[in-house]
Parts: structure tokens; C-alpha cells; sequence
């Protein structure tokens, strides 16, 4: 980036979609081919999308894009083509290359957004050891109707039972075709093979010791199924949920900063889930539980009431997890000066707002300074402008805030921009 | 001299600034990182305190 206020010169590189933006009617049975099955981002890795995808169903601009380093063409070298051959509007690009695009501008709105805390590096949590102790977005997607699960609050370790089940009975169906193949070549049962072997008996042509390890081998697998299937016959859907407040935030171990829009965002999906299953129950752990923009208290009170929200007020010590895969919750309760504990179906961290990865690359890039946290500095009466002239912030880029914040302070960085151009416009 | 606005990020702040300008007559650049704009606001099922669909 170079120039000064009334004419900045940028830089931009235009990533290859390798897919004709112009061409693709957004049909979607390229995806719908696709042989790569990749971990959707979009879903927090709950879900499943192919290597040519939308990011998200609705996403705007419609139109596809190929994931090149999951790409069996584009990434590993292998000979597909699938999407090519199946796209009717023949939209399929595999020679686009990045761009280099050049552009003016008189003045610049930086919108860069935050990244969510990594909760993982606060072992007393255990959210990578424990399977149901998940993260505010995860919930969310958890929670809807177009999310992984459609919606229904299945418990994370559960789905991994599905999952696992699913693929036992994949390969319980090679393992049994296998034998197949030799009863059928020979005309024998696989008792009569096992019998033969041990009377040291030989058939011409024929394993027995090999016929008789798979079938084996199928009798275990169809033991583990039988177990797996009576265990995921037994699931039901979370109803008794814990939430904790001010993970990664109001810590003076990562930042000390609050977060702003966790304690509504909690309350949000307590209500939801109880919206969506009038059974389920909520606690939500908080320290104190701010609710200061518009209506928001009365959304709290309204929770309380109507959603069976239970307010606990105490810092969570520590999560455990009993033999049900079950997390149990450890604190203080402040009322009753007692340690507790208390078993939950799921727990959800409120996971803090934290800069954007790129924020210190962006600041070097423009000029514009950061500040202590990592956002960018603005001063208080002046809250959009950053350090340097023609350049404006808005919404999380600045620190965080909820999304009526954002829309607003948008709309006044959008407005301070105009004024710069407009205003050179005039003069020049 | 130019009277572009460039837009860095089309996330909810971005695509509101963006379509503010775009109003007023200004000529804008959006640059986004994904092959989306939406950004965080977009992976939300409901917002507070409506309880309004998110997309």
C-alpha cells in the first residue's frame, strides 16, 4: 500500500476460485460429485463439505470454488476432472491463477473483524480432552437448522459413536464380502473351512488359514457393531446445559479485557435450545452478567423466567468428565461458600473476541497503530478513525462489540469516508 | 486523486459501510478474505435480543 489520504494505491491479491464467477449458475452438482470430503470450517469442523464448495449455502457471491489443497487435481497431483465434467455451464477453470489487482482509493474502512480465543490452552477446561465441552460458535451451529445436525442437540461424543458405527459397518460389509467370495468359490461354510484347518486338512487353490482369519474378522466386527448400535439406541439429545462466562477474557492469564457481546450471546442460545426442546434446562456460571444495551436487560429477566435459566454467580474451577462422557462442572458457590459439582449433558464456553490473526500484518501494511490489546487504537471521542488519516475502523477490528454496535459504528465510518472523498472532490 | 472507498473485511461491519457508501453514490472496493462475504454474523443461527434469524 503507498500513498496518502485522497489517493491511496493498494495492492490486492485476487485468489483463484478456479471456477468462471461469471459462468457458475451456483447448481451445486459439482459438489455434489466431488470425491474429496473435506472438515467444514464454516460448521467448526463438525460437518462435512467436498473439495469444490460454497462456503456456505446462502453465501454470497453464489457461486462455487475449488479448495485447491484438497483438490485431488488441483493439490495432489491425481487425475479427476469429476466437476469439469459435470458442470453444464462449463464454469470449471483449472488453469486460473491468482491475481494481482491494482486499486485507487481516496479513503479506506478497515472491517477486519476478530478471531474466536482458543479455549484448549486452559487445561483446567479440558476442552480438547472432553468431548462435550464445546465453544459458543460450535453450540451455535449445533443449534442450526441448516448446522450439522439440523438443529437437534446431539452430543458431540455421540455423533463421534455414530460416526465410528457407521464406519464398523463399512468395513464389516468388505470383511463379509470377502467371505462370501470364498464360500461360494469352494461351496463350503466358513465352520466347514475352520473345521478342515484344524483337521490339518488342505484345499487346492485356496487360504484356509486366510478364509478363516476374515471370518473372523467379521464375527468381531459384527460383536462391536451389536455393542455400538445398543449404545446409540440409548442417545438422547442434551437437556441439562452449563455455560461459562469470560473464557479468555477478564483473565489476567490471556487478556484482561471483556468481550462485550459473550454474556447476551450465552443467554441467546439458552433461550434457543429451550425454544427448540422445552425440556432443556440452563446454567449459566458468570461472574457478574452484563446486560447493558437496549432491551438486553429485560432479555435477561425474560430468560430467567420463560426459558429455565438458572444464574449462578462464581468463576468455574475446573471440568471433569465422568464415565458417560458426561462433563462435571467444579465451583464455588458464592451464596453457600461451598466448592460443588454439578453433571451437565454439555458444556459451553463463552470463548472471548480476540484481534483478528492478521490485525499486525493490516496495521504495518496501512500505518495504522494498534493498541494495547491488539485492536486497532482509535481515540474516545473519536472512535472511528485510526492513527492515520483517511483511514476509518469499525466493528470488532476496534475491540469487541456486539452486532447493533457494529452496524452502527459501520454506518459512521461509512459516513466519515464520504465526507473524506467528497469533501476532496469538492476542493479538487 | 481518487474517490473510491476501499472496504477491507465483509463481515456484517464491512457490508453495512460498503452498502452505506454505495448509497450515497460512492464507488467501493470490498476485499474479503473467504469466498463469502457474511463473515462471524453468518455462522450465528439467531441474534439478541430479537431472537432474529441471523442470515
Amino acid at each position: 500500500m503507498s500513498g496518502e489520504v485522497g489517493a491511496f494505491k493498494v495492492k490486492v491479491l485476487k485468489k483463484a476460485r478456479y471456477v468462471n464467477q461469471d459462468l457458475c449458475t451456483g447448481c451445486g452438482s459439482c459438489a455434489e460429485k466431488c470425491p474429496s470430503v473435506v472438515v467444514d470450517a464454516y460448521n467448526e469442523g463438525l460437518g462435512q463439505r467436498k473439495a469444490i464448495y460454497k462456503y456456505f449455502p446462502q453465501g454470497i457471491p453464489s457461486v462455487f470454488t475449488i479448495d485447491a489443497p484438497n483438490c485431488r487435481q488441483l493439490g495432489q497431483g491425481k487425475k479427476c476432472g469429476v466437476c469439469a465434467k459435470v458442470c453444464q455451464a462449463k464454469a470449471i477453470d483449472y488453469e486460473q491463477k491468482d491475481q494481482e489487482v491494482e486499486l485507487e482509493a481516496g479513503a479506506i474502512v478497515l472491517a477486519t473483524g476478530y478471531e474466536v480465543f482458543d479455549p484448549s490452552v486452559i487445561p483446567e477446561y479440558g476442552y480438547d480432552r472432553i468431548a462435550n465441552v464445546v465453544t459458543a460458535m460450535e453450540f451455535e451451529r449445533l443449534l442450526s437448522a441448516s448446522g450439522p445436525t439440523t438443529g437437534h442437540l446431539d452430543r458431540p461424543s455421540d455423533i463421534a459413536m455414530e460416526r465410528e458405527l457407521e464406519e464398523l459397518e463399512k468395513e464389516h460389509k468388505k470383511v463379509n464380502r470377502q467371505v462370501k467370495q470364498f464360500e461360494e468359490k469352494c461351496g463350503k461354510t466358513s465352520q466347514e473351512a475352520s473345521d478342515m484347518l484344524k483337521a490339518c486338512a488342505v484345499l487346492e487353490g485356496i487360504d484356509l488359514q486366510a478364509w478363516v482369519d476374515t471370518a473372523a474378522k467379521a464375527e468381531e466386527l459384527e460383536k462391536r457393531m451389536a455393542d455400538l448400535k445398543q449404545k446409540v439406541a440409548s442417545f438422547k439429545t442434551a437437556k441439562k446445559i452449563a455455560f461459562i462466562q469470560c473464557v479468555g477474557s477478564r483473565d489476567f492469564r490471556f487478556n484482561r479485557f471483556c468481550s462485550s457481546y459473550c454474556c447476551m450471546h450465552s443467554v441467546k442460545e439458552a433461550m434457543i435450545a429451550n425454544e427448540h426442546d422445552s425440556e432443556v434446562r440452563s446454567s449459566i456460571f458468570c461472574m457478574d452478567l452484563r446486560a447493558v444495551g437496549r432491551n438486553f436487560e429485560e432479555y435477561k429477566v425474560r430468560g430467567g423466567k420463560q426459558s429455565n435459566i438458572e444464574y449462578i454467580r462464581g468463576r468455574v474451577a475446573e471440568i471433569t468428565e465422568d464415565d458417560a462422557h458426561n462433563p462435571v462442572v467444579w465451583y464455588e458457590s458464592t451464596t453457600t461458600r461451598q466448592v460443588v459439582h454439578d453433571v451437565f449433558d454439555m458444556v459451553v464456553l463463552a470463548t472471548a473476541c480476540i484481534p483478528s490473526e492478521g490485525a499486525p500484518r493490516l496495521a504495518q501494511l496501512t500505518g495504522a497503530e494498534l493498541d494495547q490489546n491488539g485492536f486497532f487504537k482509535t481515540h474516545p471521542f473519536s472512535p472511528l478513525n485510526t492513527t492515520r488519516p483517511g483511514i476509518f475502523v469499525c466493528g470488532c477490528a476496534q475491540g469487541p462489540m456486539d452486532i447493533p454496535e457494529s452496524v452502527a459504528q459501520a454506518s459512521s465510518a461509512a459516513a466519515r469516508a464520504a465526507e473524506t472523498v467528497s469533501v476532496r472532490k469538492a476542493a479538487g | 486523486m481518487s474517490n473510491d472507498v476501499l472496504v477491507i473485511g465483509g463481515g456484517i461491519a464491512g457490508i453495512q459501510a460498503a452498502l452505506d457508501l454505495a448509497e450515497m453514490g460512492i464507488q467501493v472496493h470490498m476485499v474479503e478474505r473467504l469466498p463469502s462475504i457474511g463473515g462471524k454474523m453468518a455462522q450465528l443461527d439467531k441474534t439478541f435480543p430479537t431472537n432474529d434469524c441471523a442470515i
